[in-house]
């Protein structure tokens, strides 16, 4: 995983991390990037760059993450200083800020009400829309939240963090078939990006996850497949080829003589050698994450922690099982 | 100062719709190899049919008129009338200081390259001086007036900012708005989606993970 500091978004930081950054706020706040000497020498004295502006703003996410509400607002209050209050970027954060602050379902319906005003006098003011599908969303109003989701792709259909969010919305009622549409939507944006490939499997996996069917497991294990293709050593990519290919050798192997009949659009279900052979693969590749993550050798150390001990569990299952 | 810049202009709504509805378009034109036959069929089906439907336009009543005069249309002739702004505010100090210099120094030589030059630079060099030997690494002031004039575009920035006034005309060179290459005002955007509808029907659909698992094995064991 790459370093984490103030510069990198805010969402690949886990709280140990947050907290961190949320420590250097004080600093942060007692270096003002803006001069406050006249205008032709604050042109000369002054030290601002874009990515002190950065810094504030992942300082705020920070801060709010670790309840420091205090430091939080000299930020913000420093930022809408900097670029007005009617600024769409301040104008959310100052949302995101009075979200955070929000003791009780109450006042977060009035920071709601409040969205619903902003909306109306300017409706292409995205980061505002998403901020009230957010509310909607912890306010428990699953449905809401979807429908307000809906309306936001279908007016900006490229936007890449919708579409992700409505599908995990629609995976979480169980509407498997639109949240798959919804992970392709995101994959037609980043073809090349491994974890929506891998995304996009699980939901395949899950969706027949009751009743296994062929169709669905062949698409969720091309899918892994081509995570895996992509970053060769991408931890979920073989968890998740493992499990697909332990529920698809029963499945090929009861139906050998079916299989020629159900012939999808899809191309032909695998072949049984084929998917025995990856989940050999599979099974020493996790064996050897597993292995390396333990004494700690640095390159090996970029994995999730609770990642690889599911990995663990998973192979330490598969033994027990065999024997 | 706030009075040189000038700020992006505001999309509507459905111009917003129009313009990424179409770059979805070509999203799933240029990445369809990633996706799976069957839903990359219902895919085109729907886009195809929307496009040609023109479900995305933002004007849907102006569908198959003709574009109206830019001279009669109050957005365009906004949009020609803050370029005007921009260029004034650059030429009028501009067309000031050339002819203060022209009068005052016209016929000065201020300094010598410490490079020999070709025949070639004399005219860039030595403009307002009517020496016909005069060596061509002496330059004339209003040569160097024009030379630093253009070299003159970070001082500007750092002074002015570097959304000022004075930057516009390369701005507009380069085009800020990353739809405008796109979508024009004078483009009409049924005719693109209508174009790219046909683009959708045409293409050749290849699923690029269609034998993923044969290309794993054969690279880990190779």
């Amino acid at each position: 995983m790459a370093q984490t500091n103030l510069l990198s978004p805010p969402s690949t930081i886990s709280p140990p991390t947050a907290l961190q950054l949320s420590q250097k706020a004080p600093r942060i706040i007692a270096n003002p990037p803006t001069s406050s000497l006249p205008w032709p020498l604050s042109l000369l004295f002054s030290a601002e760059t874009p990515e002190a502006w950065v810094t504030h703003e992942n300082a705020l996410y920070a801060c709010l993450r670790t309840h420091d509400d205090a430091a939080a607002r000299q930020l913000l209050d420093r930022l809408s200083a900097r670029f007005g209050e009617s600024n769409e970027r301040i104008i959310t954060l100052r949302g995101i800020y009075e979200e955070a602050t929000a003791k009780n379902n109450g006042e977060l319906e009035v920071v709601f009400k409040k969205y619903e005003d902003i909306l109306k006098q300017d409706p292409t003011n995205f980061g505002v829309r998403k901020r009230r599908v957010a509310v909607l969303k912890s306010l428990g109003r699953t449905s809401d939240a979807i429908t307000a989701l809906t309306m936001l792709v279908e007016s900006s259909p490229t936007d890449l963090e919708a579409w992700a969010e409505l599908g995990e919305m629609y995976a979480k009622v169980g509407e498997w078939a639109r949240a798959i549409w919804c992970a392709e939507e995101v994959l037609l944006v980043m073809p090349n990006s491994w974890s929506a490939h891998a995304h996009l499997a699980t939901l395949h996996y899950l969706s027949t996850q009751s009743s296994p069917h062929l169709a669905p497991l062949n698409l969720s294990l091309k899918n892994f497949a081509r995570s895996i293709e992509l970053n060769d050593s991408y931890l979920r990519g073989y968890y998740g080829l493992k499990l697909v290919c332990q529920k698809l050798i029963p499945l090929l192997s009861e139906s050998s003589s079916v299989s020629k009949r159900n012939q999808d659009e899809d191309g032909p279900p695998p072949n049984l050698e084929t998917v025995k052979k990856l989940e050999e693969l599979a099974t020493s590749k996790l064996a050897e994450i597993v292995r390396r993550y333990q004494p700690g050798t640095k390159e090996w150390q970029g994995y999730d922690g609770a990642e690889v001990i599911a990995a663990r569990e998973l192979l330490n299952r598969d033994a027990n099982t065999e024997r | 100062m706030t009075l040189l810049q000038t700020a992006p202009k505001k999309q509507t709504l459905a111009q917003i719709r129009q313009q990424r509805s179409l770059v979805r378009g070509i999203n799933l034109r240029t990445n369809a190899n990633t996706l799976s036959p069957s839903s990359f069929q219902a895919r085109k089906a729907y886009m195809v049919s929307a496009y040609q439907e023109g479900k995305f336009l933002a004007d849907p009543e102006g569908r198959g008129k003709p574009r109206p005069n830019p001279m009669s249309d109050p957005a365009a002739m906004e949009g020609m009338m803050g370029m005007m702004k921009g260029n004034m505010a650059m030429m009028v100090p501009q067309t000031l200081i050339m002819g203060w210099i022209n009068a005052f120094f016209s016929g000065f030589v201020i300094m010598k390259l410490p490079f020999p030059l070709t025949p070639q630079f004399k005219s860039m060099l030595q403009s307002g001086v009517g020496t016909r030997d005069l060596d061509v690494r002496w330059v004339s002031s209003l040569s160097w007036y024009f030379l630093t004039l253009f070299g003159l575009q970070p001082v500007y920035n750092f002074i002015l900012g570097s959304n000022n006034a004075a930057n516009q005309v390369t701005q507009q060179m380069g085009q800020v708005n990353p739809g405008a290459g796109l979508m024009g005002p004078e483009q009409d955007p049924d005719k693109l989606f209508l174009n790219e509808a046909e683009n959708l029907e045409v293409l050749e659909h290849r699923w690029i993970l269609d034998g993923v698992e044969d290309r794993l094995l054969a690279r880990t064991a190779g």
